[in-house]
């Protein structure tokens, strides 16, 4: 179970998330939504230590992980899947995925059992660097990434933005196979309303930086989603 | 001619043992180490000082120039430059700093000498590598006149640069090391520790600038300033090379030190360095990230 209690985020001056209390449960795809620049790719971060600054407490399973660096975070079972993926060009696909292992320290440094299974074209193309892949290949490649650290919570900041639509659905799929398949509870920031309805067991919808309504997946309506999205 | 590219290739090869210590950490941790022509320097006196004072010779001051100089990257990074990540102007000060630092006191301690001033207790004159002679003495091989203390420079920049190559592309210490010289945060994210990475790095790279200064107080006078015009030439390198390729290094290096090589023997140093300035600029408007740099979407 993942706990934010009374979490504030700073990026130099700037106060982004103010007073965030969240509760996620475990084995769990939890939606955070919102307008843009609300601070839900900024939640995120903040969740992975990627801020200048935060106060309030952070628990993953009980664990106190307020003042960890990004690479505790990581080794303590925290993946992250960034916007605009980030992967690095010039590795391979091979040295993209292995990346990851470095959390999982006591691991063996061998591609992990899903990946195969789930991006067959990513086995296949291993040793071609990362940055000439398309898009949704990219996507891909930064979800195994983040598998590969072995997480307990998978963060996910926008992952089908940007991608053709019928890779979208690929990734949809994946991601529900991996809550499915290995428990993994997702947070998952989606301005894809219909993706976040179909699987999502709860969900946020933040507005300046605040938390304004949450809510169970069910709970989940068109009406809602035109209240708090249009701008 | 021969000759010519024999004196340019172990230029080349100074250059390259200064520039790929530079360049590693520039690419990674973002810092101009102003202080590493003083890493060179306190190389350089590690071999005068372990000739007189332990009796070893030049061969076995390598790894004890590399150690030291480690050591004493080690504890720059720990004290100054850790603090002051993400801020170049600032670390290039501060380095600069530890530069002007480590100049003064090494002139303090044994820098008078070199004057032909001599104070009690400020040290004797240790300007002076004595060469062993199994690297002094001269071999001809028909018209040319192969100089082994150059070779044995050649030869040690290039077991360097290998060893480093298969640091960087076929270890897992080295994966961690260019992830972060390619994305910082991405790396922290997927569990790399980036201060012990970087702290690892910068003392790698002090080494390879103590093994540089070794190199050269063979052929060099040892003196406290010698690694200001050092760091300079080494710049040159690390910018025509691209920052944080490997490649690029050696390459620039081996094309500089052939530049200066040829242009000094048809004209003089002078002219020579006037013309290796001029090429620089000339391939940084051309190619202002280098002459290699990693592409991607």
């Amino acid at each position: 179970m993942l706990q934010l209690e009374s979490v504030n985020s700073f990026y130099g001056g700037s106060h982004i998330l103010h007073d965030i209390n969240l509760e996620i449960e475990k084995g769990k795809i939890f939606a955070v939504l919102g307008r843009n620049g609300v601070g839900k790719s900024t939640l995120l971060k903040t969740i992975m230590g990627l801020t200048s600054s935060m106060t309030g407490k952070l628990l993953l399973n009980e664990d106190d992980l307020s003042t960890k660096t990004t690479f505790s975070r990581a080794r303590a079972g925290i993946g992250y899947v960034p916007q605009g993926r980030e992967i690095i060009p010039d590795f391979s696909v091979k040295e993209n995925i292995l990346m990851g292992r470095f959390a999982d320290i006591n691991g063996k440094v061998e591609i992990p059992e899903l990946v195969p299974e789930l991006f067959p074209y990513l086995m296949d193309n291993l040793n071609r660097a990362g940055g000439l892949l398309s898009g949704g290949q990219q996507q891909q490649l930064a979800i195994a990434r983040a598998l590969a650290t072995n997480p307990d919570i998978l963060l996910l900041d926008e992952p089908t933005e940007g991608i053709q639509p019928n890779i979208v659905e690929q990734i949809e799929e994946c991601i529900i196979t991996l809550n499915q398949k290995l428990n993994l509870t997702i947070i998952l920031v989606e301005q894809n309303i219909r993706f976040a309805k179909r699987a999502s067991h709860g969900f946020v919808f933040l507005d300046n930086g605040r938390v304004v309504l949450t809510g169970k997946g069910a709970e989940l309506t068109d009406e809602l989603a035109n209240k708090h999205l249009t701008i | 001619m021969l000759d010519t590219v024999f004196i340019g290739l172990s230029l080349g090869s100074v250059l390259l043992l200064v520039a790929l210590g530079l360049s590693i950490v520039y690419g990674s941790m973002g810092v101009i180490n102003m202080a590493h022509g003083e890493l060179v320097m306190i190389g350089a006196y590690t071999a005068v000082l372990s000739q007189i004072y332990l009796d070893i010779n030049l061969f076995a001051a390598i790894p004890l120039a590399f150690v030291i100089c480690a050591g004493l990257g080690l504890l720059i990074e720990k004290l100054v430059i850790r603090r002051l990540y993400n801020r170049l102007f600032d670390t290039l000060l501060a380095t600069w700093g530890v530069a002007i630092l480590l100049q003064q006191a090494i002139r303090l301690e044994f820098g008078l000498s070199f004057f032909g001033i001599h104070v009690d207790g400020l040290g004797p004159g240790l300007q002076s590598v004595t060469v062993p002679k199994v690297l002094s003495e001269p071999i001809m091989l028909g018209d040319f006149v192969l100089q082994p203390y150059r070779t044995f420079i050649i030869l040690i920049s290039i077991v360097l640069a290998a060893f480093t190559w298969f640091l960087m592309y076929r270890t897992r210490i080295g994966q961690q090391v260019r992830a972060i010289m390619r994305n910082k945060e991405m790396a922290a994210a997927c569990g790399i520790d980036v201060k012990k990475i970087n702290a690892l790095t910068f003392a790698y790279g002090s080494g390879l600038a103590g093994v540089a200064g070794v190199m050269m107080s063979g052929f060099k006078t040892v003196m406290p300033d010698m690694g200001s015009a050092m760091v300079v030439d080494g710049f040159l390198v690390v910018v025509v090379g691209g920052v944080g390729s490997l490649v690029g290094s050696i390459v620039a290096s081996g094309v500089l030190g052939q530049l200066t090589s040829f242009v000094a023997f048809f004209s003089n140093d002078i002219i020579a360095r006037a013309v290796v300035f001029a090429v620089v600029i000339c391939i940084i408007v051309w190619r202002p990230r280098g002459l290699f740099n990693y592409k991607g979407r």
